[in-house]
């Protein structure tokens, strides 16, 4: 039992990289071997799938794309599967970006999903109104004139010249918000200056670190449900039934969770032996 | 400083100017925002009532912190291991309160390393606060009679870029090994970065941060952590200055008339609820 | 001292004092200074002082490598990339086939081939680091000093693994057979008698076997010992709650601090 316990302690002291090497293994070999564990809806998922699925036929949707390359694998594939989801109802989006890089994500998601899946026309099912520098201020100034703030879209075509513009003036002309958030300017900002002085409904996705700070709008209803990081962009894949990077991410994120659960109850093993014999001695 | 004679002349002149403003109509004011107005003006009232009676020499009590009491000690850990403290203001600029809270930390930390001749590193991801927590070193040297040890570059610029900043500070506390490593300011998913870096190269490591979802982050992987107000408080009871300890008593008071608040319009709603009152609060609360 | 000092309190007390009370104010030219222009001007004037940060980052970058400092190598890095991203972002296009401006997001140009192939690359990479910091970290820092500890890792525990798809595959009953068993092991360190213990976890085994025989061993219910259903409360309640608390905490520290620089008794930004 003695040797048990001190080579629990010695392994304990164990260098860092160890535990990186296991966890990586545990990242990786899941993608190469998936395990194919069911995925089950939580109720703040739910409810955003039932608030796009309340919209009206060709409701307008401003869909904001605040995140860039480095939280891609955990906003991308929500981004992804909103979309699809918004063009499988017949709706019309808008696109914006509060940030310089989630131009590019906008412009992946929409060619992959418009142009590729649903063989969409833009500027008339869906147009990228792009970038504007100034954090809060871009979403105050949407809210009271989109036109003074976007006089161009991302491709350099009159705003006024859009089919899919007329009649949109303000975010008030929008039936409904969604962000796409990985931090500043994000869901936060939309909710203040946005969502909560128009009555415009939002619902958001972001990363699962981010979802502390928004989870009291979400059950005060000033945000309509949550995509919870990658395992919410899975859940809303299982609910469009159309399984992406987020269902194959899946059993990946399960196993390295499992992993660093059993790191925990490891090193607390570890601890309660240490407790233990400095009490004895 | 007004006399009180004055300063209650003032108070009461201006309530009278609104009260015969709202009399006559109130042009241009947006009357579904005067509770939020009267909320503001109240709260401002209460803080500036706070900040005379500091001034005026009234007790404050403050509760010892001791994530603060630590930043001494860390500076002179660095001190006796002949090593260098970093300071990391946050990823954000200065528009954002908690950017403005960490520089005010830093000018208190820079008189203590212009004290103990310790050399300080201020890496900063933005421009507009490498100038002011340029300035404020600066300044706390100066005031601690040792400008010949200030050198602009203490604060210096790597990137915008929330990452590629992380990289840097990273880069910086492996090559240079800081013996104490502070960051106190806005943070987002980069916390843990820094924090865990900065723990692998057996730093003392002091947080100080309102970026509600990085607070587990720091807990666990530095030696103390300034949550929230505590972080704010920093100021005050490290400068134990008049206006910021008034201030601070001020906070207290409006976080008792918000808890008078939330119990009260609980009362309300459930009286609301139960059809005993016709009279809804919350749509009197609801800023619009 | 007039422009270091004065001037620049007096801006912050003005624009502060009209931004604040003018959200009060009915007046479209108000209105639009506060929702537009103020902020704008701010982003503006923040986007010049780029220049700033970029002088100061290659003179300290340029000095490392004259002087031939510790890590000057790296310093070359730092500014081929600056001067890269400067060439790739206004001097050559890559495409001629598309407009100025438009090249940052279009196929074929240098730009998107920095963006796709050397930003995002190295900021997923950082990202990702996080998985093993996240690891090592909770290794080493999540152990059961005191109730408050013990309930922060067991909730913790809850959630990482109710979160995700794992955690749904598991049964309730197992979860009641694993507390059994804590349980008695629990007895076991507190009454050090094996009969109890073997009382404790032979009555416990038996009433949940013959619950679930009743029940039908369905894999959700009861709902208190399915781990997705216990994460959904733990963060739709006790974690809404703190973070509330938090929340109001911070906004009273933020309004107080913006008050004082609004009245003039913060100056840090002009470094008193």
């Amino acid at each position: 039992m003695d040797k048990i316990s001190d080579f629990i302690l010695r392994a304990e002291k164990i260098d860092r990289r160890w535990i990186f090497l296991i966890i990586g293994l545990a990242v990786l070999l899941p993608l190469f071997f998936p395990l194919g564990l069911p995925i089950r809806a939580t109720i703040a998922t739910q409810k955003v799938y039932d608030a796009i699925e309340a919209l009206e036929d060709n409701s307008k949707v401003l869909v904001s794309f605040e995140y860039g390359p480095s939280t891609k694998p955990e906003i991308h594939p929500m981004a992804i599967g909103l979309l699809k989801h918004l063009f499988t109802n017949g709706h019309k989006v808008y696109v914006t970006c509060l940030w310089p890089d989630g131009l590019f994500m906008a412009d992946e998601a929409l060619t992959e999903v418009a142009e590729e899946e649903f063989n969409l026309t833009y500027g008339e099912d869906y147009v990228i109104l792009g970038f504007r520098p100034g954090n809060e201020a871009v979403v105050k100034g949407m809210v009271s004139n989109i036109r003074k703030l976007f006089t161009t879209d991302v491709r350099g075509t009159l705003v006024d010249d859009i089919p899919l513009m007329k009649n949109i003036n303000k975010v008030a002309d929008f039936d409904f918000i969604f962000s796409a958030s990985a931090g500043y300017p994000g869901t936060i900002e939309w909710v203040q200056y946005a969502s909560d002085p128009t009555g415009v409904p939002l619902s958001t996705g972001t990363t699962s670190i981010m979802v502390n700070d928004i989870m009291p709008m979400v059950n005060s209803g000033q945000v309509q449900g949550i995509l919870a990081g990658m395992p919410g962009a899975a859940e809303y894949e299982a609910l469009i039934g159309s399984p992406g990077i987020g269902t194959s991410g899946m059993d990946a994120q399960s196993i390295a969770h499992l992993v660093i659960v059993l790191f925990i109850i490891f090193g607390n093993i570890a601890y309660f032996i240490e407790v233990q014999r400095s009490k004895k001695y | 400083m007004l006399k009180d004679k004055e300063f209650w002349l003032l108070a009461g002149g201006l309530s009278l100017a609104f009260i015969l403003y709202w009399f006559v109509g109130y042009p241009l004011f947006k009357e579904e925002r005067l509770v939020m107005f009267l909320v503001i003006t109240i709260m401002t009232a209460n803080l500036i009532y706070y900040i005379r009676y500091a001034r005026k020499g009234g007790d404050i009590f403050l509760r010892s912190i001791p994530g603060l009491k630590a930043v001494e000690e860390a500076v002179g850990r660095s001190t006796e291991m002949g090593k260098s403290v970093l300071y990391v203001p946050g990823i954000m600029d200065m528009d954002q309160v908690e950017t403005v809270a960490g520089v005010i930390i830093l000018g208190h930390v820079s008189k203590m390393t212009s004290r103990y001749e310790t050399s300080l590193n201020v890496p900063v991801s933005r421009s507009i606060v490498m100038k002011a927590a340029r300035e404020i070193v600066r300044e706390a040297y100066t005031m601690e009679g040792r400008p010949d040890l200030f050198q602009d570059d203490m604060v210096h610029y790597l990137t915008d870029d929330q990452f590629a900043y992380a990289a840097g500070v990273n880069g910086i506390m492996v090559r240079e090994k800081p013996a104490a490593c502070l960051y106190m300011g806005k943070f987002y998913a980069e916390s843990l970065l820094l924090a865990e870096t900065g723990n692998s190269i057996g730093a003392i490591q002091i947080a100080g941060t309102a970026s509600q979802s990085q607070i587990p982050f720091f807990v666990t992987a530095c030696d103390y952590t300034l949550i929230g107000e505590e972080f704010f408080a920093a100021s005050a009871y490290l400068s134990q200055t008049p206006e910021l300890m008034g201030s601070l008593k001020g906070q207290d008071m409006m976080k008792a008339g918000v808890i008078a608040t939330i119990l009260f319009s609980l009362l309300m709603r459930i009286l609301f609820d139960l059809g005993l009152i016709k009279w809804n609060i919350i749509s009197i609360l609801t800023v619009q | 001292m007039l422009w270091k000092r004065q001037i620049p309190i007096l801006i912050a007390t003005v624009v502060g004092l009209s931004t604040l009370f003018g959200w009060f104010i009915d007046h479209p030219t108000i209105e639009s200074f506060i929702d537009d222009d103020a902020t704008q001007w701010y982003d503006i004037l923040a986007s010049f002082a780029i220049f700033l940060g970029a002088l100061n980052l290659m003179k300290l970058q340029g000095k490392k490598v004259l002087k031939q400092k510790s890590g000057w190598q790296y310093s070359l890095f730092a500014i081929g990339g600056f001067f890269f991203a400067i060439v790739a972002g206004f001097i050559y296009k890559g495409n001629d086939a598309v407009e100025w401006g438009v090249h940052v997001t279009s196929k074929g140009t240098l730009f998107k081939w920095m963006f796709e192939y050397m930003f995002t690359p190295l900021s997923a990479t950082m990202f990702a680091l996080l998985a093993f910091f996240v690891a090592s970290a909770s290794y080493r820092a999540f152990r059961v000093r005191n109730l408050e500890a013990t309930l922060l890792l067991v909730s913790g525990i809850i959630i990482m693994i109710g979160r995700v798809p794992l955690g749904s595959s598991i049964s309730s009953w197992f979860i009641m057979y694993l507390l059994i068993l804590i349980a008695s092991i629990v007895v076991n360190i507190k009454f050090k008698d094996k009969k109890i213990t073997f009382g404790t976890l032979l009555a416990g085994v038996l009433i949940v076997t013959i619950w679930g025989s009743i029940l039908g061993w369905p894999l959700d219910q009861p709902g208190l010992f399915y781990l997705p259903v216990l994460q959904d409360w733990i963060y739709n309640n006790p974690n809404v709650a703190g973070a509330r608390a938090i929340m109001i905490g911070i906004g009273l520290g933020i309004f107080a601090t913006s008050i004082r620089y609004i009245i003039g008794l913060e100056k840090s930004y002009i470094g008193e």
